[in-house]
């Protein structure tokens, strides 16, 4: 029996698993919600700095830095528990061919330096955006915007986008005009009001040297003022987020660890948020490369993988099968119906029809996931060749076509259900829509369609057609779906949870209107 | 000495020019670019960035030049003293570096100055009786510190010390912003927020690097303490601690220098493992994510700090090696 070798992974992972030690609780803890003053600040813990907070300079690694964005600027529109509702738009109407959409403004919108907000505002932000892209979003679907009346502005599309109310008036932020109109390179503006929004916290500081914001409450804010009087966004060591939580360094903080509810079970001071699954592992599927381009070997991987064992293994937590349409469950646009692949080695022997592969897979260097594969691959003849790289190289190799099969984990899966169209569609600029090669007829046809269904029902039947052929085709093969577990004091912050995720399937629990009087 | 001066110094200006050239490759030929916008650490997002902005922001960062022009326009914007603007969080990378090199420079020279104090005296210490219980209780620990990776010693001072002691913070360089208060008395106390911070991550680089000091000055010392010139030193009647102090140590200088030269040349590199560990927001750090983000303007000015760094390092030590060698062979001549 061959000993396994100790590799410079394993060493790597050993630090990995000594670095999540700090995130489990060994003391007491801290401090109490109770004992707080009024006027503390709320202090939101972040993995990384997210650059400036400008649509123009904030950081698109990671969705902290949008996310941020969403308390400075505001949007036309945005979402609730429960779905879209007006913000900056009190109200809009749709031209019948669902090319035009013309916003009402709410009343009394204001700048953080105190000037109105106005539909010129609004109109001049889509064409400023149309020369210089917000990176988070495109806005290329927009055609024009013009101002129709004193506080109405009129956009028109290049063609009708059912995402659009969503994924742009609810994503794009509206930036001021008198800021930026005369400014012709906005990456590279560094002017004192670069940041000003008109969104319910104003920027009062931001440390760039340790990555934290300090914002506070705009008072003049239309929606009335907020109820927190400061908030404050630290980067903290993703291995210490949930520590310095216990310890009383921040109010908030996320752990992908679902063993950190049980671990926190008898902590009379801290919470724990579960968002729906909204974070996705899967393997990238290249369809064009022998032996991935037949369907029944793609089939006889996801019968091969025990994917409820892979879940429960990694997540610490109830196992969530990835669903063969992608979507995640608890998600707006998922389809309950698709035939799921169960773990079955006989039925994947059967679909192999005895032959025997080796298949070369691309993971990032600290992923477990391709230790648990591969002996259940192996069991049915396929032999893993695993790759290790680090994202950016994972990135250019799943650019190039250059893979047979990829690991990627992200979010992104929860909002509208567009990118099913985008990702096979080459719309998307991310690592893994690079990874997404499927060409199939039917799919491209139902994808456009329904990017033009502005009826619910009828672009419902179109999605769920498009999970059942993706979920019969498999050009992609879900691992597993993730809840992020947000640690909080429930004493200084009350977290909620966003209909499909905040912007597009962000699973933060900051959303504004968990900030605002009701 | 003179004309060794200026050779010297036309060699390292050569090697400046052949250092300028590998900055700007070295970022270039790793896979990936700055546009792929992988994600960050666990939670990759989806961006949705048309084909037509990816390559607007091509065109602005002129990554869509060819190699040859983007190499020239990079030796302009350096002969202005512009080293471009961040990729990956548009910022100035000037601003961006001086931001962070402060952080690094005091915590890096810090412990390499102490772990070489300590470890020299140590190594002298043990090199001075051989074989006696504290050489070997002194090479034992240093052999084992050496041992060790420096990210498991930095793990471990984290978990006892912080974790569990809660002596000191999780992560950081300083507390964010803490009371505004520029008088002596909030002076003070900044500076003391940050040596509590820098604490731990000073202490793993110190454990890191002294080993090396003690073991390179404990040969060294065993292979001088017999010299002619120590027992001429104890012929005048000078007590053993002023021999070893006044004589041993000079003359086993330069091979310290050396490897004093060569650690802070190697600083950079272990500087990424600690403030990463500890969350101090220096060059290490910076390097760290500029690499996850093929953030070229990045990595080209942090390769240009270090090996410039590197290059004035080797230079001191080399002038320092003459004045040394010169005045030994004065000493011993």
């Amino acid at each position: 029996m061959p000993v396994p070798s100790l590799t410079r992974r394993h060493a790597l992972q050993g630090v990995a698993g000594a670095m999540t030690a700090l995130a489990l609780p060994r003391t007491a803890p801290v401090g109490s919600g109770a004992g707080r003053a009024a006027d503390a600040p709320v202090r939101f813990a972040w993995w990384s700095d997210v650059g400036t907070p400008t649509p123009f300079q904030v950081s698109t690694v990671g969705p902290g830095g949008a996310v941020l964005l969403s308390l400075l600027y505001d949007t036309l529109t945005w979402k609730d528990a429960a779905g879209i509702i007006p913000w900056l738009a009190a109200a809009w109407e749709t031209s019948p061919d669902g090319r035009a959409y013309t916003f009402h403004l709410v009343d009394g919108a204001t700048w953080h330096d105190g000037r109105p907000l106005t539909a010129a505002d609004i109109a001049f932000s889509f064409d400023y955006y149309a020369r210089h892209p917000y990176r988070w979003m495109t806005t290329e679907v927009v055609e024009t915007a013009t101002v129709v009346g004193e506080a109405a502005v009129r956009v028109a599309l290049k063609r009708p986008s059912a995402a659009f109310l969503e994924n742009i008036a609810g994503v794009v932020p509206i930036i001021p005009r008198h800021v930026w109109e005369p400014v012709v390179d906005p990456t590279a503006y560094t002017g004192a009001d670069r940041s000003i929004g008109s969104g319910p916290f104003a920027l009062a500081e931001h440390d760039q040297t340790q990555g934290a914001y300090r914002l506070l409450a705009h008072e003049g804010y239309w929606r009335g003022r907020p109820l927190v009087p400061e908030w404050q966004q630290i980067a903290v060591p993703a291995e210490a987020s949930v520590r310095v939580v216990q310890q009383g360094e921040a109010d908030v903080s996320l752990s992908t660890d679902a063993s950190v509810r049980d671990l926190l079970a008898g902590d009379p001071r801290l919470e724990v948020l579960e968002t729906a699954p909204l974070s996705i592992v899967r393997l990238a599927i290249n369809t064009a490369r022998p032996p991935l381009d037949r369907r029944e070997v793609r089939q006889a991987i996801a019968h091969a993988l025990d994917r409820g064992q892979i879940a429960e293994t990694l997540t610490r937590g109830p196992a969530i099968v990835g669903s063969a349409g992608v979507v995640p469950p608890e998600t707006p646009w998922h389809n309950p119906s698709l035939p799921q692949y169960d773990h079955n080695p006989d039925r994947a022997r059967d679909l192999l029809g005895g032959q025997r592969y080796t298949i070369d897979l691309i993971a990032d260097t600290n992923a477990r996931e391709p230790d648990l594969m591969a002996p259940m691959l192996e069991a049915v003849g396929i032999t893993l060749n695993v790759q290790r790289v680090d994202p950016p190289t994972r990135a250019q190799l799943l650019g190039d076509g250059a893979f047979q099969l990829a690991l990627t984990s992200h979010i992104g899966v929860g909002g509208d259900p567009d990118y099913l169209r985008r990702w096979y569609a080459g719309e998307e600029a991310n690592a893994f829509a690079q990874g997404s090669i499927f060409r199939h007829e039917k799919y491209a046809r139902l994808g456009r369609e329904q990017e033009v269904a502005l009826e619910l029902e009828a672009r419902r039947a179109l999605v769920f057609a498009m999970q059942e052929i993706l979920a019969e085709e498999l050009p992609t093969i879900v691992l597993y779906h993730r809840r992020f577990s947000w640690v909080y004091d429930p004493g200084a912050f009350t977290p909620m949870e966003t209909w499909g995720g905040l912007l597009n399937g962000v699973p933060f629990p900051n959303n504004k209107l968990a900030l605002l009087a009701t | 000495m003179r004309p060794d001066l200026g050779r010297l110094l036309a060699r390292y200006l050569l090697l400046g020019v052949g250092v300028l050239l590998l900055n700007f490759l070295i970022p270039r030929l790793l896979p990936g670019n700055p546009l792929s916008f992988s994600g960050g650490e666990g939670t990759d997002a989806a961006v949705p960035l048309s084909g037509a902005a990816r390559a607007q922001l091509r065109a602005y960062y002129n990554l869509d030049e060819p190699l040859r022009l983007q190499f020239v326009r990079y030796l302009g914007d350096l002969g202005r003293g512009d080293l471009g603007w961040s990729i990956a969080r548009p910022a100035p990378v000037r601003e961006v570096i001086l931001d962070r090199l402060p952080w690094t420079v005091a915590l890096l020279l810090a412990a390499l100055l102490f772990a070489a104090v300590v470890g020299t005296t140590l190594g002298v210490v043990a090199g001075w009786m051989p074989g006696g219980i504290r050489d070997r209780l002194l090479v034992s620990t240093a052999g084992a510190l050496a041992a060790i990776p420096e990210f498991l010693i930095a793990i471990g001072l984290l978990l006892v010390f912080a974790v569990e002691l809660g002596l000191f913070p999780l992560f950081g360089g300083r507390t964010v912003f803490a009371d505004r208060d520029f008088g002596a008395t909030g002076v003070a106390r900044h500076a003391a927020d940050v040596v509590w911070h820098l604490t731990l991550p000073a202490a793993a680089l110190v454990l890191v690097n002294a080993s090396g000091f003690l073991l390179l000055a404990r040969d060294a010392t065993v292979g001088v303490r017999h010299a002619p010139w120590l027992t001429a030193a104890r012929a005048k009647g000078l007590r053993e601690r002023d021999v070893a102090r006044r004589h041993a140590v000079p003359n086993i200088a330069l091979p310290l220098l050396t490897f004093f030269g060569l650690r802070l040349g190697a600083v950079l590199g272990g500087a990424l493992v600690i403030e990463r560990v500890f969350g101090v927001p220096g060059l290490g750090l910076l390097g760290y994510e500029a690499i996850r983000a093929r953030d070229y303007p990045v990595l080209q000015a942090l390769f240009l700090v270090s090996s410039v760094g590197v290059l004035a390092a080797n230079l001191l030590m080399e002038i320092a090696y003459l004045r040394l060698a010169c005045h030994r062979g004065q000493t011993r001549g």
